[in-house]
C-alpha cells in the first residue's frame, strides 16, 4: 500500500514548519516601527491624580510650577491638547485604563466601577506577556484596579505608602476585598482629630494620640498638614517615589508598571520648601464669567489656586527624582514612561476642584507627555487627543495586539495613518446618573476641529433643552467668548452629532 | 484577690452596660451620615458603613468591659455584687456622658467665649490652665453622683433599675452587631 503522506514529504514540512510560524509574527512586526521590532521595551504609565494642564509652564502656565517636567520635556513628546474622558477620578482612570468613553465602561459614579464585560478588557490584560505592577495612593483608582486584579501580577497595597502604624496595614489587608467603604468606616471611627468627633467614644482618642506619635518627627516638614488620601490618611510622596524607583530594576522585564499618585489632588499640603512658594507673586488668572454651577468666592479660588500650584511643585521634584533613579537604575533605557493625569482642577467661574457639572478646559485639559527610549530632542503635538488613545498607542508601541474593543486611535507620530482632522472627542460627566440607566443627568464636550461645544442636560440649573456653549478654543483657549449664539451653525452641526451620538451610547440602556 | 467580685449576670449586665453608650453614640453618627454615605456612592455602600461602625462598636464595648471589669477589683470587698456592678455602671456612664459631651461641643460647633479665649491665650500656659479649668468642670461631676452613691441607697436602687432597662436596648444593638458582621462578611467575601 502506498503511503499517500511520504517520509521524504514529512521532512519537507518539517522544514517548512518555522517558516509558517514565524510568517505570521514577521507579518505582525512589518506593521510597528522599527523602534518596537528590538526587544520588547517596557512601558511605565505615571498619573498624577487632578494634574491640570492649564497649571504647567510647558502648557503655558505663568508660574513656573514644573521646572523638572520643564526639562525633561526637552526630550519628550508633548501633546498639547491632550483630553481626560471624564472630570474625575472614576470615569477619567477607567477610560484611560480601558481605552473608551465613560458611556461605555460605566464608572460614571462616584467610586464608580467599569461594567462585567471591561473588568478583562484593560491595559493590563493587554500586556498578558508583561510582569504588570500596579499601584495607587487613591482609594477610588484602587477599587477599579481591584476589578482588574486577575491581570495584574503585583498589586501593592496603597497603604504600603501610607503614614500609618503597623496595625492599620494588616485590618486593610484583612478588608481588602471591601477596601472604600473600609477605609471610608474606619476614617469615620478612629479619626477623631479632623473633625472634632468620631464613631468610636474612647478607642478614637487612643488611635490619633498613636497616629500622632508615629509622625511626629515628620510634622515640621508639613507646615500645613500631611498630604492625605481622603483628608485621612496622611502620605509622602517621596515614600511611594522611593520605593517603586528601588522596585521597579528588580523586577521580571518587560513590565508594565502602572503608578497613580495622589498629589496634586487635593488637600493641596506642599512641603515646607514649597509652602507659600508663590505667596505675593502677583500672579493674575484673567477674570472669567461666573458659571451657573458656581460654588465658590473668587478670594478663596486664588488662595486655593496658589496652594495647589505649590502642590505642583511637590509633584514636579518627586516626578523628577523618579526619572533619574530609572536612568540611574538603567530601567529608563528600555522603558517608555508616560505622565499623565486623570483629570484636571479649576479654580474660575465660582467653581473650585472637580468632578461637579462643568467641562471647562482646566478640569478636562491635562497633560500627556511620552518618554520614548533613547529619544534626545523634544517633538510637540498640537492634535486633540484623548485619554482613550492611551491604551491603543502603547499596545501599538509594544507590538502587543491591538485591542478590539478600544474607541481610541494610535497617537501621533506613531499612528501611520495620519490622524483624522475632522475627529470627534468627548469627555463625560454623569456623577448623578444611575449606572445602567441612559443618560438623563449629564455634562458632554465635543471637541472637534478649533470648537468645543459644551452641552449640560437634566441639572436644575439648566432649562429643558439644555444649557450648550461654544468655543473656539484655538483663537480662545480659556473659553472666554461664547460663540453658541454668534455661530448659529456651527453650533447646530455641533450639537446634533452629539445628540445622535448620545441616542446611540444610550440605547443599549433604554 | 476576690476573684468572686462577679457572678455571671453581673458581667453580662456590666459588659451591657458598657455596649449601651458606645453603640448608642455609633448609631446616631451613622444615621447622621446615611445621607452623605448614599450620595456618595450608594446605599449598599451606606450600609456597609454602618456595619462596620457596629463591629467596630462591639470591639469597642470589648475592650472597654475588660478594663472596667479589672477596676472593680479595687473596689471595697465590703460591697456585694450588685452594688459593685451598679457603681462601674454609673462611673462608665458618667465617663461616656462626657466623652459624648466633648464630641458635641465639635459637632455643634460651640466655641469657648471670647473673653475666655483672650485671657487664655494671655496667661503663662495656657494649655495647663485649659487642662485645670475643664477639670474643674469634671471632677465635681463625677464625684457628686459618687458620693450620692456611696451615701444613698435611692441612689444605689436607681442605677439597678437602670441597669435592668437598659439590658434589653444593648441586647438589641448586640443583635444589630450580628446583621452587621454577617454584612461585612458579605462585602469581603463576595
Amino acid at each position: 500500500m502506498k503511503h499517500p503522506f511520504s517520509r521524504r514529504d514529512f521532512l519537507r514540512m518539517a522544514g517548512a514548519l518555522p517558516l509558517g510560524l514565524t510568517v505570521p509574527h514577521l507579518l505582525q512586526m512589518l506593521a510597528h516601527p522599527a523602534s518596537v521590532q528590538n526587544n520588547p521595551k517596557n512601558v511605565l504609565v505615571v498619573v498624577f491624580d487632578a494634574f491640570s494642564a492649564f497649571d504647567i509652564p510647558v502648557y503655558g502656565f505663568e508660574r513656573q510650577t514644573t521646572p523638572t517636567i520643564a526639562q525633561l520635556a526637552k526630550r519628550a513628546i508633548v501633546y498639547r491638547n491632550h483630553f481626560a474622558s471624564g472630570n474625575f477620578t472614576s470615569p477619567g482612570t477607567a477610560s484611560l485604563l480601558t481605552g473608551v468613553l465613560p458611556w461605555t465602561h460605566r464608572a460614571i459614579n462616584l467610586n464608580g466601577t467599569v461594567t462585567g464585560s471591561f473588568v478583562e478588557r484593560n491595559l493590563f490584560r493587554a500586556f498578558q506577556k508583561y510582569y504588570r505592577i500596579a499601584y495607587t495612593h487613591n482609594g477610588i483608582v484602587s477599587t477599579l484596579l481591584n476589578q482588574f486584579r486577575t491581570d495584574i501580577d503585583e498589586l501593592i497595597p496603597r497603604e504600603r505608602y501610607y503614614l500609618e502604624p503597623s496595625y492599620d496595614l494588616f485590618l486593610s489587608e484583612l478588608f481588602k476585598n471591601d477596601s472604600d467603604i473600609f477605609s471610608v468606616s474606619w476614617a469615620r471611627n478612629m479619626q477623631v482629630n479632623e473633625n472634632g468627633y468620631a464613631y468610636s467614644l474612647y478607642l478614637s482618642h487612643l488611635y490619633e494620640y498613636l497616629q500622632e506619635k508615629n509622625v511626629e518627627d515628620l510634622k515640621p516638614r508639613f507646615p500645613g498638614g500631611f498630604p492625605t488620601y481622603d483628608l485621612v490618611h496622611p502620605f509622602l510622596l517621596e515614600t511611594a517615589i522611593d520605593g517603586l524607583g528601588k522596585r521597579l530594576p528588580h523586577i521580571p522585564k518587560p513590565f508594565l508598571g502602572y503608578f497613580h499618585f495622589m498629589p496634586p489632588h487635593e488637600p493641596y499640603r506642599a512641603p515646607v520648601e514649597f509652602y507659600n512658594k508663590f505667596q505675593g507673586d502677583g500672579y493674575r488668572p484673567p477674570i472669567k464669567p461666573i458659571s451657573i454651577f458656581a460654588n465658590a468666592n473668587h478670594k478663596d479660588l486664588a488662595d486655593e489656586r496658589r496652594k495647589y500650584d505649590e502642590f505642583i511643585l511637590y509633584c514636579d521634584r518627586e516626578f523628577g527624582r523618579l526619572y533619574n533613579q530609572l536612568e540611574s537604575s538603567g530601567v529608563l533605557e528600555n522603558t517608555w514612561v508616560i505622565l499623565t493625569s486623570d483629570h484636571g482642577e479649576m479654580f474660575e467661574r465660582g467653581i473650585e476642584g472637580h468632578g461637579l457639572e462643568v467641562l471647562y478646559q482646566p478640569v478636562i485639559r491635562i497633560p500627556l507627555m511620552i518618554f520614548e527610549p533613547g529619544r534626545e530632542t523634544g517633538m510637540t503635538i498640537d492634535t486633540a487627543t484623548n485619554a482613550i488613545d492611551v491604551l491603543p498607542t502603547l499596545t501599538y508601541l509594544t507590538g502587543q495586539a491591538s485591542p478590539s474593543w478600544a474607541e481610541g486611535t494610535v497617537l501621533p507620530p506613531f499612528a501611520t495613518a495620519g490622524s483624522d482632522p475632522n475627529r470627534s472627542l468627548y469627555t463625560v460627566q454623569a456623577r448623578n446618573n444611575p449606572k445602567y440607566d441612559p443618560l438623563i443627568q449629564a455634562s458632554i464636550a465635543l471637541i472637534k476641529n478649533n470648537y468645543k461645544l459644551h452641552y449640560y442636560f437634566g441639572y436644575p440649573q439648566t432649562a429643558q433643552a439644555g444649557f450648550m456653549q461654544l468655543f473656539d478654543i484655538k483663537s480662545d483657549p480659556e473659553e472666554l467668548v461664547d460663540l453658541y449664539l454668534s455661530k448659529p451653525d456651527t453650533a447646530a452641526e455641533l450639537l446634533q452629532e452629539l445628540k445622535q451620538k448620545l441616542d446611540d451610547v444610550n440605547k443599549p440602556y433604554q | 484577690m476576690n476573684l468572686k467580685r462577679y457572678s455571671k449576670q453581673g458581667l453580662l449586665s456590666l459588659f451591657l452596660i458598657c455596649a449601651f453608650p458606645v453603640h448608642f453614640w455609633t448609631l446616631l453618627l451613622v444615621l447622621r451620615d446615611m445621607s452623605w454615605a448614599i450620595q456618595r456612592t450608594n446605599a449598599w455602600d451606606a450600609i456597609g458603613l454602618a456595619s462596620y461602625g457596629l463591629l467596630y462598636a462591639l470591639v469597642e464595648c470589648i475592650l472597654l468591659f475588660c478594663v472596667v471589669a479589672c477596676l472593680g477589683f479595687i473596689l471595697p470587698s465590703g460591697w456585694n455584687v450588685d452594688k459593685g456592678i451598679a457603681f462601674l455602671s454609673l462611673l462608665f456612664l458618667l465617663t461616656a456622658a462626657w466623652a459624648m459631651l466633648a464630641q458635641l461641643f465639635f459637632i455643634w460647633n460651640f466655641s469657648l467665649p471670647a473673653w475666655l479665649l483672650k485671657s487664655l491665650a494671655h496667661s503663662a500656659h495656657p494649655l495647663r490652665t485649659l487642662y485645670a479649668g475643664s477639670l474643674v468642670v469634671v471632677v465635681p461631676t463625677i464625684l457628686l453622683p459618687v458620693i450620692l452613691f456611696i451615701r444613698s441607697s435611692k441612689v444605689v436602687s436607681f442605677m439597678k433599675d437602670l441597669i435592668e432597662r437598659v439590658g434589653p436596648l444593648s441586647m438589641l444593638y448586640l443583635f444589630f452587631d450580628l446583621v452587621g458582621f454577617i454584612i461585612v462578611l458579605v462585602r469581603n467575601l463576595a
